[in-house]
């Protein structure tokens, strides 16, 4: 046998953990941009989006030439000093209305993703955590909103409404993106619940509004602002394609698919009414959809560690 | 029967109960509809008491139900049926804001350090959770009360910003206990608390929950399924097979004098860190598998597999657990014969 | 080192190293690690050395490994006779015909119950001890000569494991193939190896034969470990002697021997310079400055 330790006293002393035991001090989101400031293209990404931030809050307190000008010169001329990106079919300069269409393409995009998500966590949550009843109703809501197609609802509702300014098309394009939102949380949601962290929270008597809110919502937060800000693009293009259509913004607030639409028929000869903001809006949808998918890699928890 | 094995509790269970189980039962139910009825009998009909201040081990196999009777009766699972008296309230009767107020007497130590944490959540807010769900306390108080309880638990409370995985396995169990012991219960059901540590940390948080316990007046409920652990810390122990409890009895007791087959097979076929002593022994080996909780055998559920099983009696009649010698229940037609 | 038909036991604690030891037997080191210094012989084969070629040759029939899951290991969507049987085949020692002949008989020798209709049954159709039955039946199937067993009771009950260590004891015996048995569990080691190795952080700190390990451990180490664990059959209730701290972070380790920083025998020496790998008592080797021998000797001097 191993000598007896008759003279060593057991040791009872507690254990204090000494610094240069725990690992360096850093949250999920210090990690998360870290290796987000890795990716090329995401920095490009983010890059663009920070100059349509920029120039939609600049317009809204100047342009070269107020938006609604018109006969600035003569209509249809191409790009000049005076006006870097030339004049539309009624004269107006480009550049000031491209600026105000990024106005509009953000606060559709960033209203939409908001309202859109607000709805879709609260109703992903509840579905995935109380399942039963309240999630057979949600799901049939899902699956009901799923079927139809988008542009039929959003026509439904401006013209129940008769309303078309920013707010009506927020709220009716909200009412189309929810789904994908709803479906994500719910599916984090009922995988979440079944987490030993949540199991232990509810045995030190946290309330199941907690539970949500501190427990199951944080750890489905990656997901979650990547799936928002994918919305932010397709609600920039559905409204260009509503505008482009004629049932977007009212004239003459400054959208780039109206703006395209009114370049469409001079098309052969003045191309740069139209291409200038289907260019501008390709580049948005690039630079959102680049940095979605850095930001989606950067929360990978799997990539972690 | 050595003198050891005689020194057995002379006082009437029932009088010093802190925690009673009576006949509880849980099913799952699986395959809804279609092929409905069918169900896994994790726990079926077990009873027996936690005194105060003792430790209890559960012990068993995988597939014993354990840690479903360990759930069950932390009310973090519906019984199917049964009772679970705490004092003298039938846990199983109580909803709602009632069993969460509870809570505070009786709370549960976690297997695993990594899932159990919330990874989003720091030592602090973690350890201070409870204290926030029964309104305890606020701001420096609040403070205050954790860093204690993390001192007393052997964490630094320098950490009390970072976040759990920035802590290794023995750590993160600390933070757990911690967060058990914040609320000052009575009572503490450990599931398997250190059976995913390291081996030279088991020893350490097996001699805090040691300390906590004589500091305290801790009465524990200790499932573990190695053996060796259990029989250093418990009091008594109760051995699981297929739902239900074949054998109960003090530590020393059970080890010395095993009357379950199971129990004696149980014992045989731990290893001993002793080599001579390994080349002596002839584990008994038990023939075919654990038979599955969906489909237990009739009669006594051990009797597929059991070395001195006697047909028909064994293979009809299920024996019940009751005192074979005082303080010693077990539940077979023959027991102590293996 | 490992001699023809013995049985040795590689034990500690997770990321000692000792599973990755095993694997650079194999050659199995996933990228980006790699062995960088040393050598690895096979009978007088070098196998730091194998082409391709030869290394696939080598692997599964000079060498078998089994591991800690064997669910992970099986392809679950074909029938275990058929994989025992492809693991023969692959190496070219058997035919088609003759693999197949071998998988009952193989069945048998790990004592599954039933074999001619169990070889047909499906991965999830077996519990965990048989199927690491049927990863050792795999592994055995070519007649290797060493065995390596990655942890392979660790997932699975006590009575379970009590019957696979009893099943590698008896194929040791028959088949004389040589078993090494990776482990954190010490118990195990006792029952099933005649020689034991000890590692901690990446380094051999002790082995010899088991009988001295257990009976007269020389490194602090094995012995606090050997204080630390509780005995189903010790009939004293002290408190376990434990370890304080934790293992050292192998990217930033702490200077001279690795173990000193929880050492309760260290001394100045042992925070300045590595101890080299010395033999202490006869066929035992410890890494350490102190010695247990020396360190009760001085303690009870002074008691």
């Amino acid at each position: 046998m191993a000598t007896s330790p008759s003279s060593f006293e057991p040791d009872t002393t507690f254990v204090a953990t000494d610094t240069y035991e725990v690992g360096e001090q850093m949250s999920m989101w210090q990690d998360a941009w870290r290796r987000l400031r890795r990716n090329r293209l995401a920095l490009v990404g983010m890059a663009i989006v920070t100059i349509l931030i920029l120039t939609a809050i600049i317009s809204a307190f100047w342009t070269p030439y107020p938006v609604w000008i018109q006969s600035l010169g003569p209509t249809y001329q191409g790009p000049t000093a005076k006006h870097l990106f030339g004049l539309d079919d009624s004269g107006r300069d480009i550049l000031s209305r491209l600026m105000g269409g990024a106005q509009v393409s953000m606060i559709v995009g960033v209203g939409t993703a908001t309202l859109s998500s607000i709805i879709g966590i609260v109703l992903g949550l509840l579905a995935g955590f109380y399942r039963g009843w309240v999630d057979a109703v949600v799901s049939l809501l899902i699956n009901i909103f799923y079927g139809l197609p988008d542009l039929l609802i959003v026509l439904l509702i401006v013209a129940v409404t008769q309303q078309r300014g920013l707010q009506n098309i927020i709220l009716a394009i909200s009412l189309t993106a929810w789904l994908g939102m709803a479906r994500l949380v719910r599916g984090q949601t009922l995988s979440l619940r079944e987490r030993e962290f949540v199991e232990a929270a509810r045995s030190v008597g946290t309330r199941d509004v907690h539970l949500l809110i501190r427990h199951i919502f944080p750890n489905a937060l990656g997901p979650i602002i990547v799936q928002a800000t994918f919305v932010i693009p397709a609600a920039i293009l559905f409204e260009a394609f509503l505008s482009y259509l004629g049932f977007g913004v009212k004239p003459p607030t400054p959208s780039w698919g109206a703006m395209a639409s009114e370049g469409y028929r001079s098309l052969q000869f003045a191309p740069h009414i139209i291409l200038i903001p289907a260019a501008a809006l390709c580049l948005t949808l690039m630079a959102f959809n680049f940095m979605g998918d850095g930001l989606r890699d950067a929360l990978d928890p799997r990539m972690r560690r | 029967m050595s003198a050891e094995g005689a020194q057995v509790s002379q006082a009437p269970a029932y009088e010093m109960a802190l925690v009673r189980v009576e006949d509880v039962v849980k099913h799952f139910p699986i395959g809804a509809g279609l092929f409905g009825g069918q169900v896994v009998r994790a726990v079926d009909g077990v009873s027996f008491e936690v005194r105060s201040g003792e430790t209890l081990g559960l012990v068993g196999e995988s597939g014993c139900g354990k840690s479903t009777l360990g759930r069950v009766i932390a009310q973090l699972q519906p019984a199917t049926s049964g009772h679970v008296f705490f004092k003298d309230t039938d846990l199983v009767s109580l909803h709602g804001e009632k069993l969460r107020r509870m809570r505070q007497q009786m709370q549960m130590i976690f297997q695993d350090p990594y899932a159990s944490l919330n990874p989003r959540m720091t030592v602090g807010d973690i350890i201070g959770e409870p204290l926030q769900n029964f309104g305890i306390s606020r701001g420096k108080e609040r403070e205050k009360r954790i860093h204690e309880v993390m001192r007393i638990c052997g964490l630094n409370p320098n950490f009390i910003r970072r976040y759990p995985h920035e802590f290794s396995g023995g750590q993160r169990q600390r933070i757990g206990i911690a967060r058990a012991l914040v609320l000052n219960p009575t009572f503490i059901v450990a599931d398997e608390p250190i059976s995913a540590l390291d081996v030279s940390i088991q020893a350490q948080i097996v001699n805090l929950l040691e300390d906590l316990q004589d500091r305290f007046k801790l009465t524990y409920l200790f499932i573990a399924h190695d053996l060796s652990v259990v029989r250093h810390l418990s009091d008594r122990v109760a051995v699981m097979y297929l739902g239900k409890i074949v054998e109960v009895a003090d530590s020393k007791e059970i080890y010395l004098n095993p009357l379950h087959p199971y129990t004696k097979a149980l014992l045989s076929s731990i290893p001993i860190p002793d080599p001579d002593l390994e080349a002596k022994r002839e584990p008994i080996l038990l023939k075919g598998e654990i038979p599955s909780p969906v489909n237990p055998p009739t009669g006594c559920r051990f009797h597929t597999r059991c070395p001195i099983a006697q047909f028909p009696k064994c293979s009809e009649e299920e024996p019940a657990l009751e005192d074979k010698t005082p303080g010693h229940r077990a539940a077979c037609h023959f027991a102590g014969q293996l | 080192m490992v001699h023809k038909g013995e049985t040795v036991g590689i034990v500690g604690e997770s990321g000692c190293g000792k599973s990755v030891t095993a694997l650079s037997v194999l050659r199995l080191i996933p990228d980006p690690g790699k062995i960088v210094g040393g050598h690895i012989f096979f009978k007088d084969r070098e196998v730091t050395r194998m082409s391709a070629e030869e290394l696939r040759e080598f692997r599964g029939n000079d060498v078998a490994m089994i591991f800690q899951d064997p669910m992970t290991s099986l392809n679950p969507v074909l029938r275990i006779g058929f994989q025992i049987k492809e693991a023969m085949v692959a190496h070219e020692r058997f035919d088609n015909n003759a693999a197949e002949e071998r998988v009952v008989p193989m069945l048998k020798k790990v004592r599954i119950p039933a074999p001619k209709d169990r070889a047909k049954n499906y991965p999830h159709q077996f519990s965990g001890g048989m199927r690491q039955r049927a990863m050792i039946a795999m592994g055995l199937s070519n007649e290797p000569g060493l065995l390596i067993a990655d942890e392979p009771t660790t997932a699975l009950d006590v009575t379970v494991q009590a019957q696979i260590i009893e099943l590698l004891r008896d194929l040791n015996r028959e088949m004389g193939t040589a078993v090494v048995l990776i482990t954190h569990n010490l118990a195990v080691v006792a029952s099933l190896c005649t020689r034991v190795i000890v590692m901690y952080a990446g380094r051999i700190v002790e082995q010899g034969p088991t009988r001295q390990i257990f009976y007269n451990p020389q490194h602090p180490y094995t012995w606090s470990l050997l204080q630390s664990i509780p005995r189903i059959d010790s009939t004293q209730h002290d408190k376990l002697l434990t370890i304080s701290g934790l293992p050292p972070d192998l990217s930033n380790p702490p200077p001279g021997c690795l173990f000193h920083p929880r050492c309760r025998f260290r001394v100045d020496r042992c925070s300045k310079q590595e101890p080299p790998l010395e033999e202490v008592g006869p066929g035992q080797d410890a890494r350490c400055w102190v010695l247990m021998k020396n360190a009760l000797a001085g303690a009870e001097s002074t008691s």
